[in-house]
């Protein structure tokens, strides 16, 4: 299992075309990717989990890989956010 | 934000259908338009283009989001369309959609995240997105909705519910003459009946801190009644033609839920303001003594800090000269003590000033809670005609502004003139009440002022010199009794400092004091001296072991008085003997005249003419004089124990 830890940084936060790009992303991947948002665990790999986060601009999130391709799967995670999903 | 804030029946269409993807969207955008969510509609739909071409808003289950954050939205909103035959949208499991939602989201803030991440929470439910696939009718399209926002964020019910208080039924205003404690005490009593009762309320405090929580007209206007739970006057002339009930402070603290009810039955009775109705007859159902202790609590109230600010910058000057060894000159008396040094002066002569506005302030306050506002100057300026001894001889022959030193009337002329410049104005206000509405506007400006002030003080330079004579009259009584009888005149010359701190029977014996120094009786200045001390130190005892005969303002300036008092500073007792003169000025006269017994009886003698405990040590018999000075207070303080009601709060 492998995590990281993000702030994020673009301004509209998970919004609907981030959430799609990142759930699209994870899913992927053979892991299992969690967020950790607010003291709560959202599937990675759902969009609707992930809007429904509503992780805000500014967040504090944990991005939790596990199982198969974890370390592949937290890099390209990290890209995006770290990248601010290109916005 | 709620859901159901956002998406109103206008902006959903039920059983629609749509050929394509672009024909849903312009739909939707319809919708909107006819909402008038937009101000610029191709602008906006642009956006919802372009996001769109990013990649499909289609996020499965048959749904899709659309949506757009745009200057071109006026306010955030939302539309929605369900499609029974569905439409291409391009989702990503590649079946058609049936329940479309569009946002529009204006630029700033993050309601598009928000209601998003709302709206997913609630459509992860496939119960729910069913449900409003089968809708009927943009209502129950809706009522679907509510009842899932509410289902799932129930914590917002209350909240909602707060919200929809738009016109209260019931406002009430609380006030009590300090501010501190009851005012909020009752607001807090009402609000919470209200609660129990499931009515509306809404109450504004007039405290200390100013008006909070202040009625509006609109919310005036649509409310069932008003409670007016107060001890001091509040702002009536906003309540015309709306049931009001008047009542005391302390009714809203303990039986608010009569109140409300009494109000909800329509057993208020309606308030038609007047002029005069707004001030001077504040309720017919009051008490005279009510309305007396009102306005007197409004001047004493306001009157307290200048006492206190004052009184301890004399007493810092007693201190610093003290300090600098100016209590005696030569072994001697120091006449200019407290203001010989530099560093004394400065202090005492500000507190001086702050002194010189105590009378009027009182009078004018007093005066303000009679009258309103056009009050305020005649009751200020008796203040002063009382605290100078201005007369129309002293106006006349000495053609300018020091009074007659025989004709000051003091506080309880200040007292006195309150009252006659608030019933003075009423009257006057009364007297041009025929004159036409377009003349109104000058009333307050020219008319009250210019009348208010001569009548006012014209009666005070009348009063003065009655005044005057009554000085007089009791010095010479003063010199016929004679230095033959010590305890009988210590006595009564220590009882008179208390009378009325600073009047004629004060000022007589302070007089006949300083002029038997000059005589070499100094055992005279030690009982009038004492008599001074004796009430602001009797009161600071009461303040501190008997706490529930003052009220809360009066309790918080009570220590203080302890050190005005070893000053020889007998205006510290002012603000209490005026809240309540008929039982605290006897005490402090028995106190005084108890301690002036004393002095005879210890054969104390004092050649200082002010200056209090720090002039002791020049006294004869220093340490005897501090015994009585002790004795004479705690007798005071225990008068005001007998005498003294528990404070009404």
């Amino acid at each position: 299992m492998v995590s990281k830890h993000f702030t994020v940084i673009n301004a509209q936060g998970f919004h609907m075309r981030p959430a799609t790009d990142f759930a699209n992303a994870m899913g992927k991947y053979g892991c299992r990717v969690t967020i950790k948002h607010n003291g709560r665990d959202v599937d990675g790999k759902s969009l609707m989990n992930i809007i429904a986060a509503c992780i805000k601009v500014g967040s504090e999130i944990d991005v939790v890989c596990d199982g198969e391709g974890e370390a592949e799967a937290l890099a390209e995670a990290a890209a995006m956010i770290e990248n601010g999903f290109g916005e | 934000m709620r859901i159901t804030d956002l998406l109103k029946k206008e902006g959903i269409k039920i059983g629609a259908s749509a050929v394509d993807k672009a024909d849903a969207i312009d739909q939707l955008i319809a919708l909107h338009e006819v909402s008038g969510n937009l101000k610029d509609v191709s602008a906006y739909k642009e956006g919802i283009l372009a996001r769109e071409s990013q990649s499909t808003t289609a996020i499965g289950m048959e749904i899709a989001i659309p949506h757009a954050k745009s200057e071109a939205v006026a306010k955030p909103a939302l539309t929605a369309m369900t499609l029974p035959e569905g439409v291409d949208y391009g989702a990503p499991d590649g079946n058609p959609c049936k329940l479309l939602f569009m946002i529009a989201a204006t630029t700033d803030g993050d309601v598009h995240l928000e209601v998003l991440a709302r709206m997913m929470q609630m459509l992860m439910d496939t119960d729910f997105t069913n449900d409003l696939k089968q809708a009927k009718t943009p209502e129950e399209f809706l009522e679907i909705i509510d009842r899932k926002e509410k289902e799932k964020f129930p914590e917002e019910v209350k909240e909602e519910k707060m919200e929809e208080k738009k016109g209260y039924r019931i406002l009430a205003v609380t006030a009590c003459p300090t501010g501190i404690a009851h005012t909020y005490m009752a607001a807090e009593a009402l609000t919470k009946a209200g609660e129990e009762l499931g009515v509306s309320i809404k109450v504004e405090t007039n405290g200390s801190g100013g008006a909070k929580n202040v009625l509006t007209k609109k919310e005036i206007e649509e409310c069932d009644g008003i409670i007016i739970a107060a001890d001091k006057n509040v702002e009536m002339a906003r309540f015309n033609g709306k049931p009001v009930i008047k009542t005391p402070v302390a009714d809203g603290i303990h039986k608010p839920a009569e109140l409300i009810n009494k109000v909800l039955n329509g057993e208020a009775p309606v308030f038609h303001s007047t002029e005069e109705a707004s001030s001077a007859d504040f309720g017919d159902d009051e008490s005279f003594g009510r309305k007396i202790y009102k306005h007197l609590m409004n001047g004493v109230s306001h009157m307290l800090p200048f006492v206190v600010g004052g009184g301890v910058l004399i007493a810092i000057g007693f201190l610093i000269d003290t300090i600098l060894g100016n209590a005696t000159v030569n072994g001697a008396a120091n006449p200019a003590f407290g203001f010989t040094s530099f560093a004394a002066s400065i202090p005492f002569w500000i507190g001086k000033v702050a002194f010189g506005m105590m009378l009027p302030i009182l009078s004018g306050y007093i005066a303000m809670s009679i009258a309103d506002r056009p009050g305020l100057l005649p009751g200020m300026l008796g203040g002063i005609i009382a605290a100078n001894g201005y007369t129309f001889k002293s106006m006349f022959e000495a053609q300018n502004l020091v009074g007659d030193g025989a004709a000051v009337s003091g506080f309880l002329g200040a007292l006195l003139a309150g009252f006659i410049a608030g019933l003075v104005v009423n009257l006057i206000k009364k007297a041009f009440n025929w004159l036409p509405k377009a003349m109104d506007g000058i009333k307050p400006v020219f008319i009250y002022p210019l009348l208010g002030s001569f009548c006012v003080g014209a009666i005070m330079c009348l009063i003065n010199p009655v005044i005057g004579i009554l000085n007089t009259a009791v010095s010479n009584g003063l010199t016929s009794l004679g230095t033959s009888s010590r305890l009988i005149l210590s006595i009564v010359l220590a009882g008179m400092m208390a009378i009325d701190m600073g009047g004629p029977f004060n000022k007589a014996a302070y007089v006949f004091g300083t002029a038997a120094i000059a005589d070499g009786n100094t055992w005279i200045m030690a009982a009038v001296m004492i008599g001074g001390m004796v009430p602001p130190i009797a009161i600071a005892l009461s303040t501190t072991f008997n706490k529930k005969k003052w009220t809360a303002e009066e309790l918080k300036s009570g220590p203080v008085n302890y050190l005005m008092g070893l000053c020889f500073i007998t205006e510290g007792a002012i603000p209490y003997a005026a809240s309540d003169p008929l039982r605290v000025i006897p005490s402090c006269i028995v106190g005084s005249a108890a301690a002036g017994a004393l002095t005879a009886l210890f054969k104390v003698t004092c050649p200082a003419p002010h200056g209090g405990i720090f002039t002791f040590i020049v006294c004869g018999n220093p340490l005897l004089y501090v015994v009585a000075l002790i004795g004479g207070s705690v007798v005071g303080a225990l008068m005001l124990a007998i005498l003294k009601k528990p404070a009404k709060k």
